[in-house]
């Protein structure tokens, strides 16, 4: 069993394992990379293999054991990123690698007094103190304690194991009303997601995208973001056999081959047709096919974009088009 | 100075000499500043510089999209009109296809807009008032560290600096000199690079890549500005600036736009005394 924390112990604040409470920092507005790590990490073994003359003989075919692991402080805006990613890796296979950590993992979740220039959950239908994805979400209150809310059975029952830990709160502690301030008002992401739907080919695409340098910055630190590449790692020897591993590694959509064919040919061989994919992905395809955006407003991508692609501007040009085009139906 | 620079793009895009301006605006994060590419004279009121324009532009210089409009004039800071000067030197950009809209801040912060203009004011400028600030004492201090640590604590160091690595390559693409089509860490056939973020595939990316920019990294500093995880990108870049310094009389990347590169020529003149 492990507890894993925001700690503060380089230039960034991460998530890592503690054993001791105040190794904790829950001061910063969020950690840098997002908690899928814990679920889904940069880089996996699935199976191994090895070499018998021409036999190929499978080993380690079952995901092995997860350590369970509590999840504390993380931001409502990285739990709201289970439920989607759940949905996604139960769809047309179940893929026991996720779903094994997820069974296996407890998540406490801090609700937010504070933002920065870069959170927009808000814009998305979400808030500082959501509760989707959370067992048990913790809201700071007005002397330094935290009101737990438990938010699913598994929450409850935390509770329930601990009681001598909790006491009966008199009042439910609200969020700042200062953080509510600050953050932007929401989107209307099914009018996001009309214009996307009309607009695959359209010259927004090439502008949005000119700046953009194709890195795996908004991808890898996103919390929603989910897509993986199969590798082979041969070349290692075992009890005298030549021997290796399938790895699952994090891919990006943003990188040139991520859609390279093996006969050479590209579907997206361009900067503008992979930035749009990003946004179709996030606010229209995945939308259509599993009822809820693939995005929780956290600002990861806005926060770590080298280049300062901020892709609530190009949600506002887009929102704000489907506004105009709408009018001049209804006119 | 901005209204001067605003000004000189205005001017480039009217006479025609300039097809584009790569320069800098304000993002919507306050405080920062992103890359704009524009077109047309009227915009270059959204032209911006100040100690946040961190972007080394010349990185785009590469890009199809962008040398499809044609003649290309950058902002430049002296680390990107180096950069520039590499890619002309490796054959990568015609020298006549780029125009410098050169700027620098002082050590004040105070924001300057060149008088130079042409290649070659800019390289005379280079060579007698900007030496490489990667080099420079201060920044090597870091490097004199890190050279004085025993072989074992050196490797532990990067090893734990690199465990953090995602493989996301915002360094590379970042990076103006990373500039093939085709990476060698996304070669698969045959794969030199293990992609996997591990210790072994990171420590090989990460080594590789700096080893490519022996004697063509400027400095910048982009590549350790962008990287998500806080690597020190730039002591491994410094450091290897530094030997190239010191193996290679005196050489450091960008301040010439014409001539033999240091790495890519042969002449069986070459000294081969280090061959025993």
């Amino acid at each position: 069993m492990r507890v894993v924390a925001p700690v503060s112990r380089t230039a960034f604040t991460e998530f890592a394992e503690i054993v001791a409470l105040d190794e904790a920092d829950f001061s910063q507005v969020n950690t840098r990379s997002s908690i899928k790590q814990f679920l889904f990490p940069a880089t996996e073994p699935i199976l191994s293999y090895s070499l018998e003359q021409s036999n190929v003989k499978l080993e380690c075919e079952e995901p092995p054991e997860p350590r369970k692991t509590v999840i504390i402080g993380s931001r409502p805006c990285d739990a709201a990123s289970l439920p989607i990613l759940d949905k996604l890796f139960s769809w047309d296979c179940e893929d026991r690698f996720y779903l094994n950590r997820r069974s296996a993992t407890v998540v406490i979740s801090i609700a937010c007094t504070d933002c920065d220039d870069c959170c927009f959950c808000t814009a998305i239908g979400l808030g500082p103190d959501s509760k989707q994805g959370s067992d048990l979400l913790l809201v700071p209150g007005e002397s330094g304690c935290y009101n737990a809310e438990p938010c699913t059975e598994r929450g409850a029952e935390l509770v329930k194991q601990h009681e001598k830990l909790f006491t009966q709160s008199a009042a439910p502690a609200s969020v700042c009303k200062a953080v509510l301030e600050k953050l932007p008002k929401p989107l209307n992401l099914d009018r996001i997601a009309n214009w996307l739907r009309g607009h695959f080919y359209d010259d927004f695409w090439q502008a949005a995208s000119l700046k953009c340098v194709g890195c795996g910055c908004c991808t890898f630190l996103c919390p929603t973001c989910h897509c993986f590449d199969i590798t082979d790692e041969h070349g290692r020897y075992r009890d005298g056999r030549r021997a290796g591993l399938r790895r699952k590694n994090w891919d990006s959509c943003q990188f040139a081959q991520f859609t390279l064919h093996a006969s050479g040919h590209n579907p997206r061989p361009d900067r503008a047709s992979r930035w749009r994919q990003r946004m179709m992905h996030k606010f229209l395809y995945y939308p259509e096919r599993f009822g809820s955006r693939l995005c929780t407003g956290c600002g990861r991508c806005v926060r770590s974009c080298p280049v300062q692609m901020d892709i609530r501007d190009q949600l506002k040009a887009i929102e704000s088009a489907q506004a105009d085009d709408d009018q001049h139906l209804q006119a | 100075m901005i209204d001067q620079l605003r000004q000189r793009a205005r001017e480039l895009l009217t006479t025609g000499e300039a097809a584009c301006i790569i320069g800098y605006a304000d993002a919507s994060v306050p405080g920062k500043a992103t890359p704009i590419v524009i077109t047309r004279a009227e915009d270059a009121d959204r032209l911006v510089f100040h100690a946040a324009c961190c972007n080394n532009l010349a990185a785009y210089l590469t890009r199809p999209e962008i040398r499809k409009l044609g003649t290309v004039a950058m902002v430049a800071k002296p680390a990107d009109v180096r950069a520039a000067f590499v890619l002309m030197q490796e054959n990568q950009v015609r020298p006549d296809d780029v125009k410098f809209i050169a700027v620098d801040v002082t050590p004040a912060g105070e924001c300057t807009l060149l008088a130079q203009r042409t290649r070659e004011e800019l390289l005379d400028y280079l060579v007698k008032n900007v030496p490489p600030a990667e080099l420079a004492d201060d920044a090597l201090k870091d490097v004199a560290a890190l050279e004085e640590q025993k072989d074992g604590e050196r490797w532990h160091y990067w090893q734990q600096q690199f465990s953090r690595c995602i493989r996301c390559y915002a360094c590379r693409q970042v990076c103006p000199l990373c500039y093939c089509s085709r990476c060698v860490a996304d070669k698969n056939r045959p794969q030199w690079i293990e992609t996997s973020a591990h210790g072994r595939g990171n420590l090989a990316w990460n080594i590789t890549r700096a080893f490519h920019l022996a004697g063509r990294c400027v400095g910048c500093g982009e590549c350790e500005r962008a990287c998500p995880a806080g690597i020190p990108l730039m002591k491994l870049n410094r450091k290897l600036a530094k030997d190239v310094r010191d193996s290679f009389g005196g050489h450091a990347a960008g301040y010439a736009f014409s001539g033999e590169q240091l790495f890519a020529g042969y002449s069986p003149s070459d000294p081969n005394d280090f061959f025993e």
